[in-house]
């Protein structure tokens, strides 16, 4: 048995050993909580700080004697956040846990997460917290990015409900002025119908019901081919599948008393055709206007003739001594007055041609003949003409016999002879005409070629005009109607031929005309 | 004796001159003013040799010859037109009534019808 001495001995050593303990072990933990990287402090129940560690002076920047004794709340934001953390640690719960605002000694903030872990002593008493606090700025900066984030995603959000309600409207704008063209198109005084791709009617406007006499539902989506049977179509529709191009202004009459001008445009979408506009234009008020005119010149030349044959009679019978004599001076004055009246009667014949060619009602009797024939006979008329000018001509002959053709001789006659008076008017003195006639298996040829002043190139396109003359032919000469070549250009293609020329200004110019033979030419007539 | 030739005209001018003309050449003249005095004078007269106007009043040139038609007594009487117009349909027509020629008058002249009808019933 030990004695007490030795108990006490025995006890004060194991007091030294547990003092010793006790000591490493605070050194232990004050080394460990000088390098943990987690600035922690103590405080007690009335969060008063009682220690801190090395990492607690870093981060607050206050020094270990600066912060004990000071109360906690002191180093942060005073919110109310705060006052409930304060209030919470008199409530002396075991765990806390909230984020504050930490002020440092330079009066940086600086965001923090602190808890709290409640401290006891041996006897289990409440002493206080182990407080950490935990910077977060990383943490504040990825939320804040975050809620950058977020916002971002908002603001697209929002964006795109902006982009969504401008396309709304604009489909509203669009809508309206779909509803807009609708209108126009339903109202609009031209009849139009819309083919698509397919060759179906995809619309058509009122005003084309009208012209057609149709019945919208009945036609629509049909393809062409289909709607010759409906209404009016089916001479729209001849034309339509005659002419695979573009066509401009033809003029057709799908019934009596209504005279239309046909035309037909390609419609092309960005990049490929989408379809065709078929436009129909009322010209029968046009027309019924151009029949007066026609019919007014008709008989307002006729009138005209009466007198004129009255002075043409007179004038002649002076000359002829008729009535009695007359002095060289009076005869060299009436024979210039007769051939001014001459020349007004070939105008007012001109014109009576050309509106019996406007009312269709020129052609009369085809015979068969020789263009020889035709054009000796002119050659013949021509020749006083000539020899007053010191023209030349040069008649190159077919060097075979012609081919007989069928044609109204006194027109043709008129058209060739229309030919040889321009080119004998406008071909200077001394000049040459050169004619000739040839054919091939198909057709005869005409030309005539003159060295006279020519067709100024601008105006080349409208040679063929009613009243047209160039502008370097009325300095020249002043007579002449501008009606010859409109004339011939009629009689020419009312016998199936062709007529064209070729002019340079100043070298002068030449016509052709091409006759198809008789075979062909009887092909032709058929069509009658 | 002078051979007899009926004039049916309505334009003063043209009968003035043409009588004067017709005359000159040794013919009888007589005049009617429009178409029916002329169908008339026509049957009253018996004319060698009718010139007929188409365009008149009362009764126009292609009446007159569709009556004469009617008549086998006149129906043979040599009838030239001279008219203002000459449109072939209205030569074909006249022709078929019994027509022997067709003048256009801005086309021909007071001598060129004396040839006509001497053509038709000489001296």
């Amino acid at each position: 048995m030990p004695s007490g001495k030795e108990e006490l001995i025995t006890l004060k050593e194991d007091l030294k050993k547990t003092k010793e303990d006790l000591f490493g072990l605070e050194g232990y933990i004050e080394e460990f909580s000088l390098f943990l990287p987690l600035a922690v402090c103590t405080v007690n129940p009335l969060h008063i700080i009682t220690n801190i560690n090395k990492a607690f002076e870093e981060l607050t920047g206050f020094s270990i004697n600066e912060s004990i004794g000071e109360a906690l709340e002191e180093i942060f934001k005073k919110d109310s956040k705060v006052k409930n953390i304060i209030k919470e640690i008199g409530k002396k719960k075991k765990t806390l846990e909230t984020e504050l605002t930490l002020i440092t000694k330079k009066k940086k903030e600086i965001p923090v997460k602190v808890s709290f872990s409640a401290r006891k002593d041996n006897e289990g008493n409440f002493i206080g917290y182990f407080t950490a606090i935990d910077e977060i700025v990383e943490l504040k900066k990825f939320q804040k990015g975050m809620e950058e984030k977020v916002k971002e995603l908002e603001d697209s959000r929002k964006a795109l409900f902006n982009i969504l309600e401008d396309i709304e409207e604009a489909r509203g704008v669009a809508e309206d002025e779909k509803n807009k063209t609708l209108a126009i198109i339903t109202n609009f005084t031209d009849g139009l119908l819309f083919f698509d791709t397919n060759n179906r009617l995809s619309l058509v406007n009122s005003q084309a019901k009208k012209f057609l006499k149709v019945n919208k539902e009945k036609i629509l989506k049909k393809p062409i081919l289909e709607l010759e049977k409906f209404g009016n179509f089916k001479s729209l529709i001849k034309i339509l599948t005659e002419e695979d191009k573009d066509i401009f202004r033809i003029e057709f009459s799908p019934r009596k008393g209504l005279a239309l001008e046909l035309s037909r445009v390609s419609i092309s979408g960005e990049e490929e055709k989408i379809g065709e506009l078929v436009i129909l234009h009322d010209i029968s008020r046009d027309k019924l206007i151009e029949r007066m005119k026609t019919e007014f010149v008709s008989l307002a030349a006729h009138q005209l003739r009466t007198p004129l044959s009255a002075i043409k009679w007179t004038l002649k019978m002076l000359l002829d001594g008729d009535l009695g004599k007359v002095t060289k001076e009076q005869k060299e004055f009436i024979e210039k007055t007769y051939n001014s009246n001459e020349r007004m009667i070939d105008l007012i014949n001109s014109l009576l041609n050309v509106t019996r060619i406007e009312e269709g009602r020129y052609l009369y009797k085809p015979t068969l003949t020789s263009l020889e024939n035709i054009v000796q006979f002119v050659i013949n008329s021509c020749e006083n003409q000539l020899e007053r000018k010191n023209i030349k001509l040069n008649y190159k002959k077919p060097d075979k016999k012609l081919p007989q053709v069928k044609v109204d001789i006194e027109k043709i006659r008129l058209a060739i002879q229309n030919l040889f008076d321009n080119a004998i008017r406008y071909t200077p003195k001394g000049g040459q005409v050169t004619v000739s006639l040839k054919h091939d298996k198909k057709e005869i040829e005409f030309s005539i070629a003159d060295t006279g002043v020519g067709v100024p190139e601008d105006q080349q396109s409208r040679v063929f005009s009613k009243f047209f003359r160039g502008a370097n032919v009325i300095r020249l000469d002043t007579e002449g109607s501008g009606l010859g070549l409109f004339i011939t250009k009629n009689i020419i293609e009312a016998h199936g031929g062709r007529i064209w020329f070729d002019s340079k200004e100043g070298k002068g110019t030449t016509f052709y005309i091409a006759f198809p033979i008789k075979k062909e030419f009887e092909e032709f007539l058929k069509k009658f | 004796m002078a051979k007899k030739i009926l004039l049916i005209e309505d334009e003063e001018i043209m009968v003035n001159l043409l009588q004067k003309k017709l005359t000159h050449e040794g013919y009888e003249v007589l005049i009617a003013r429009d178409g029916k005095e002329g169908l008339e004078s026509i049957k009253k007269e018996k004319p060698d040799l009718i010139l007929l106007d188409i365009i008149m009043p009362k009764m126009s040139g292609f009446e007159v010859m569709e009556e004469m038609q009617k008549d086998e007594e006149i129906k043979d009487t040599p009838l030239i037109v001279i008219s203002n117009s000459g449109q072939p349909v209205e030569l074909d027509k006249a022709q078929k009534l019994g027509a022997k020629d067709w003048l256009v008058k801005t086309e021909f002249d007071p001598k060129e019808v004396i040839e006509k009808v001497i053509k038709q019933i000489g001296r």
